[in-house]
């Protein structure tokens, strides 16, 4: 762990300017990365010099540079190199193109005179749905952009919505969820991609201390349940524009969706794809599209939005990195991980002051708390059917038992719930208005915590569940998914 | 972040109100306490002394101009490595005897802060070393260097946190007399002092003046419309031209004394004229000339760095008093009891400071007008206001226009023929760098403060983290759609809540709640029966003295922070906090929790430390006077047994003519000048 000189295996990379460093980690391994000289970035996050970056949970990066620069990198990476061809050009000129429309919103709100302005320009902060196929960088696209807009010096903290439930943004992999961003995000791992939610650590970064607003979808796949997921987005459409109703400065920041790629092509259910760009469309008051490397998809967009919206198409960046099945797993696994435990990554050898993500090495170390619990004291459901076809599959004319909306009441006494190693969403509590409430207000809450079911004593009518701190969860609703873990 | 701790309900908060007992017995042993031994080796790694020594010795060399941020920097990571202090201390050590004279100020500077922040254990540390540190380099330094570290000396004398010697009473002598001379600033010697016969340096006159002027122009900075710190510095400048054109022995010794009592004036106000705890934390915010009464985990003397614009004016509590106490006290019972009690202290005696010394013909009468100059300094500075919020948004209007001026299309061909001028706005727009995490600021007014407000939250993450070692963080609830809907604080902070079940950030509110309820129980007090006035009482249940104050307003001697149960006069926080313990558990948590909380901070220890601490009434240091003093005696103790002779004080100049040790004349003085000018007229 210790060593007299720099550490052993260290080597260094000039950069020229406008090139990257990209890299990708294999499970288990652990990068750190110091900017030597120069000015750099991960992902629109700028580093401080000397300081060591590290990397894990087989992160798959990049370290741009606009200037130049020299880095000298530590540890072992499955793959390194330097590109000279990145997109990054438009997506910098994509953040003028929206501090210009943040700017002259403000204007308009503050009723400044417009003098050097067109009058015919768009007075709209953007809004910005970010769609394309599977491996595009879409999430790497909205962070950048997020990460520019942050740091323009002026005051912007725009929303960053993810309605990807198989990336589950800051909670954990099924939930969609949105969260103000007010200091640049960083990059150290796959399981928080877009900064960490809240933790009762004292944090240097407000990206790694966010407050998202949670739903529960329960499943990584978008065509499980799309009614569900159209009903979440139009639900979360609504909470940010109540917010913007308080906040109205806030708003001149805009907001960018991260969309999953399902959105954008897969096998059948066509349908759904376009009801779901809609309900995003609607829901978030969306007046750009981009369309991240996809010529048919912003054809598609183009015809069914271009006349009342701006869809433009972006170049995809050649360092994005195909994924497998099994590498999501393990990402899902990760993210769990880290909702429970925090970021806990090994710093390769030689490296003994570091920060990840921005925070010093042991300061995003958690401690969950396992408790038993009994059966009655939390209420669990689950939406819908477990395994059910979509409605387009049934018979003509044959109607479904159970709705695809509607909660199922599931009890952990009998065997085969499917309870055990599940994750279990725990709702916030019901309107306290009784008459206010109404049969699927379930659906309709937002989520506060996860908790894991690790054990279930039937004879006893006794769960143990691991759960994110101490907080009780007696008398709570939950709701189980598709997920499940084991705590290894 | 830990304003969502989860703690408030969980096991860990009790732990920890254990671990940082109140600060009721003495707190010198208390952070000895918290520092060492070593926390726990933090689960993921750790470092090592030797890579320690490298490390930190590197990032030392690159201390080589006066860098806020770098200081800063090396500052924090000195208290993160609290138990590496002597690989520190000597590191700083080799580290300024090796570097050429010019980067030395900036090594003294990092010194200075870690004593001062940190405290223990590294003023123990350093103390070992910096008297021939000190003057070894003060010999080597050009004259403007040497007047930077005499400004630094000064601080010294009330660095530490309870107000005293940064590195005890010997070095601080040592140091000043090697800086001084023997003349008027030895300890041993300053009965001499007061009686005239020792020597005072021009020089030192001169040093202690440009002290005291700038602390006066900060102030003034800070508040433009103090027309009393006006006075002063007008007073203060027509002094140094005096000096400069030379005066005699004497007088240099009457200015002197006149000064300390300007920097004491400068002192938080004495609890004495106060009427409630209350108020007299309001007082202090727009006052914050004492470092223990900073907000909590500040730097507070970083922002007294030259180069900084918004400083915070160094006090200094002079260093005589304490051990000259009983020497000096016979004569100053005379003196106040042969003065007629008539005669209405001089509302700010040291505005006129200069016309009662050329009254007194210490001086000759050549000084110029006042009032003309005091009202151009004040248009200049409002001026500067103005004008730094047009640049503000000078620089705003700026920035839009620069944005809408590029000429970008939002299409799929335009972004990818055009050459951004990103770096422009991101990088080049933006100069003043984090050095921790590598967010940019602005260099203009606002960014300067946002910056420092970003490096103070560094400082505080920092040493919140430190303190929270080991003790066990987890993952906070989510909002609810209410508190999500209406956050819009940018830091988040205090607004909300950060969980569905239980209010947001219970610790602050919970501490918030109880300052008030302190400050409130602080307020109370008991009338004090006619002729008790000398009867010293404890509390019942501290066992600690009770301490008695007068109160102009109801012109009575009362008990401060007390309450009368059963006849017997207790505390009122400990009464308070006795009666909470016995009624049930949810009260008995709050009462730990602040008490955690406010050990943690710096601010909340100068609050309880001179409470709890036992210190002598006025009745008993009445009495001390003409015995021996207490062994340590707190400034606000001295403060308030003085007070009563304000009444008596009428003229300065005339009481040293007495052959009356002329500080504490003034420093009786200065009190109607601190209650002048720090507690508005009730």
């Amino acid at each position: 762990m210790t060593s007299e000189d720099k550490p052993v295996d260290a080597r260094e990379w000039k950069l020229e300017p406008e090139t990257e460093y990209r890299f990708e980690l294999d499970p288990g391994t652990s990068l750190a990365i110091k900017l030597v000289r120069g000015y750099a970035e991960v992902f629109g996050a700028e580093l401080a010099e000397g300081k060591y970056y590290i990397f894990g949970s087989e992160c798959k990066a990049a370290v741009f540079t606009w200037q130049g620069c020299v880095i000298e990198v530590t540890g072992h990476a499955s793959t390194e190199y330097l590109s000279e061809e990145t997109p990054m050009a438009a997506y910098a000129n994509l953040h003028i193109a929206f501090e210009q429309m943040r700017v002259r919103a403000l204007r308009t709100l503050h009723r400044s005179p417009s003098y050097d302005d067109d009058p015919s320009a768009n007075t709209e902060p953007p809004r910005v749905l970010i769609l394309g196929p599977e491996n595009s960088g879409k999430t790497t696209v909205s962070k950048i952009l997020i990460n520019y807009a942050v740091r323009a010096g002026q005051g912007w903290s725009p929303l960053l919505v993810n309605v990807d439930p198989s990336e589950g943004g800051w909670s954990a992999p099924g939930a969609i969820s949105v969260a103000p961003v007010h200091s640049p995000l960083p990059t150290c791992s796959p399981a928080n991609p877009l900064g960490s939610a809240a933790t009762s650590a004292p944090t240097a970064l407000s990206s790694n201390a966010l407050l998202p607003l949670v739903y529960w979808y329960g499943h990584a796949e978008i065509k499980r349940n799309p009614l569900l997921m159209d009903r979440l987005i139009r639900n979360m459409g609504e909470n940010v524009n109540e917010k913007y109703d308080v906040d109205i400065e806030g708003r001149m920041s805009g907001l960018v969706v991260d969309t999953p790629s399902s959105f954008a092509s897969g096998p059948g259910a066509n349908e759904h794809r376009q009801k779901l760009i809609k309900a995003c469309v609607d829901a978030f008051k969306i007046n750009v599209i981009l369309v991240v490397g996809h010529e048919k998809l912003n054809v598609e967009m183009q015809r069914t939005y271009g006349a009342h919206l701006t869809v433009v198409k972006i170049p995809k960046s050649g360092g994005v990195v195909e994924l497998d099945h099994g590498y999501r797993e393990r990402v899902h696994n990760y993210q769990l991980h880290t909702y429970m435990y925090g970021q806990i990554i090994q710093a390769p050898p030689g490296i003994s002051s570091a920060t990840l993500g921005g925070e010093a090495l042991t300061d995003l170390v958690l401690s969950p708390s396992s408790t038993v619990i009994n059966f009655d004291d939390l209420s669990i459901f689950r939406i819908g059917a477990e395994t059910m076809a979509p409605s387009s599959a049934l018979p003509i004319g044959a109607a479904r038992v159970v709705s695809e909306m509607q909660p199922v009441p599931i009890d952990p006494a009998q065997s085969g719930s499917g309870l055990l190693n599940a994750v279990l969403a725990i709702l916030a509590p019901p309107n306290p208005d009784e008459n206010e409430r109404y049969d699927e207000e379930i659906l309709d809450l937002t989520v506060t915590g996860f908790l894991i079911v690790t054990n279930i004593d039937i004879p006893h009518r006794k769960m143990t569940i691991l759960a994110p701190n101490q907080g009780s969860v007696v008398g709570k609703t939950a709701i189980v998914g598709s997920f499940e873990w084991q705590d290894q | 972040m830990s304003l969502y701790s989860q703690n408030h309900y969980g096991q860990a908060s009790y732990t920890n109100a254990f671990i940082h007992p109140a600060p009721h017995s003495g707190y010198q042993y208390q952070y000895q306490q918290l520092s060492p031994p070593p926390p726990p080796p933090p689960p993921v790694f750790q470092l090592d002394p030797i890579s320690f020594r490298r490390e930190y010795t590197n990032r030392l060399a690159e201390l080589n101009v006066n860098s806020r941020p770098i200081i800063q920097n090396l500052s924090m990571l000195a208290q993160d490595y609290s138990r590496f202090a002597e690989i520190v201390a000597q590191c700083l050590e080799a580290h300024i005897r090796r570097v050429p004279p010019w980067m030395k100020l900036p090594a003294f500077y990092l010194l200075d802060a870690i004593s001062k922040n940190v405290y223990d254990p590294y003023a123990r540390h350093f103390a070992a070393f910096v008297i021939p540190l000190f003057l070894e380099t003060y010999g080597q330094v050009d004259e403007n260097i040497r007047s930077k570290m005499e400004e630094m000396l000064l601080t010294w004398r009330t660095g530490a946190p309870n107000g005293k010697e940064l590195f005890g009473v010997p070095p601080q002598v040592a140091i000043e007399r090697g800086v001084w001379g023997d003349g008027g600033t030895t300890l041993n010697t300053s009965a001499n002092f007061y009686s005239g016969s020792g020597q005072i340096t021009k020089s030192q006159v001169l040093s202690e003046l440009e002290f005291t002027l700038g602390q006066k122009e900060r102030a003034l900075q800070a508040n433009p419309y103090d027309t009393t710190s006006q006075n002063h510095v007008n007073v203060l400048h027509q002094l140094r031209k005096l000096i400069e054109a030379g005066v005699s022995q004497e007088e240099l010794q009457q200015i002197l004394s006149q000064l300390r009592t300007l920097v004491r004036s400068a002192a938080p106000p004495p609890p004495a004229p106060i009427p409630t705890a209350q108020t007299q934390w309001q007082h202090q915010t727009p006052y914050p000339t004492q470092p223990q009464a900073q907000p909590p985990f500040q730097h507070p003397n970083l922002h007294s760095y030259p180069h900084t614009t918004a400083s915070i004016p160094m006090p200094y509590h002079n260093v005589y008093e304490n051990v000259k106490m009983e020497g000096s006290s016979t004569s100053v019972v005379q003196s106040s009891t042969s003065t007629p009690t008539s005669n209405p202290p001089p509302p700010t005696n040291i505005a006129n400071l200069l016309s009662t010394l050329l009254k007194a013909g210490v001086v000759s009468a050549n000084g110029t007008p006042l009032g003309a100059g005091a009202t151009a300094k004040e248009e200049a500075s409002q001026q500067s206001n103005v004008e730094s919020i047009d640049h503000e948004r000078e620089a705003s209007r700026g920035y839009r226009q620069a944005i809408l001026s590029q000429q970008i299309q939002l299409t799929s061909s335009d972004i990818i023929r055009k050459r951004p001028q990103i770096v422009e706005f991101l990088y080049d727009q933006l100069t003043a760098q984090c050095k921790q995490c590598g967010i940019r600021f602005a260099d203009t007014v606002v960014g300067k403060k946002d910056m420092e407000n970003h490096l103070d939250m560094h400082f505080r993450q920092n040493r919140k983290a430190n303190q929270n070692i080991g003790r066990g963080h987890s993952r906070s609830w989510f909002v609810g759609v209410e508190d999500w809907v209406h956050n819009t604080s940018v830091d988040l902070k205090g607004k909300g809540r950060a969980d569905g079940f239980h209010p947001v950030n219970p610790k602050a509110t919970a501490a918030a709640e109880n300052a008030k309820r302190e400050a409130e129980l602080r307020a109370l007090h008991v009338v004090v029966p006619s002729g008790d006035e000398a009867k010293p009482i404890s509390c019942p249940i501290c066992k600690e003295t009770l301490k008695s104050e007068f109160l102009e307003d109801d012109e009575d001697w009362v008990w401060k922070n007390a309450v009368m149960k059963e006849d017997r006069v207790y505390h009122a926080t400990c009464h308070a906090e006795a009666v909470a313990s016995t009624n049930n558990l949810a009260a008995r948590l709050r009462t730990e929790m602040a008490t955690g909380s406010r050990s943690g901070t710096p601010e909340a220890q100068s609050m309880s430390v001179p409470l709890s601490r036992s210190t002598p009434p006025r009745a008993t240091l009445r009495d001390s006077m003409s015995k021996s003093p207490s062994r340590s005696p707190s400034l606000e103790s001295k403060l308030a047994g003085m007070k009563r002779k304000v009444d008596h004080n009428d003229s300065v100049i005339s009481g040293e003519a007495d052959g009356t040790p002329p500080f504490k004349k003034l420093a009786l003085s200065s009190l109607s000048t601190v209650s002048d000018m720090n507690v508005p007229k009730f």
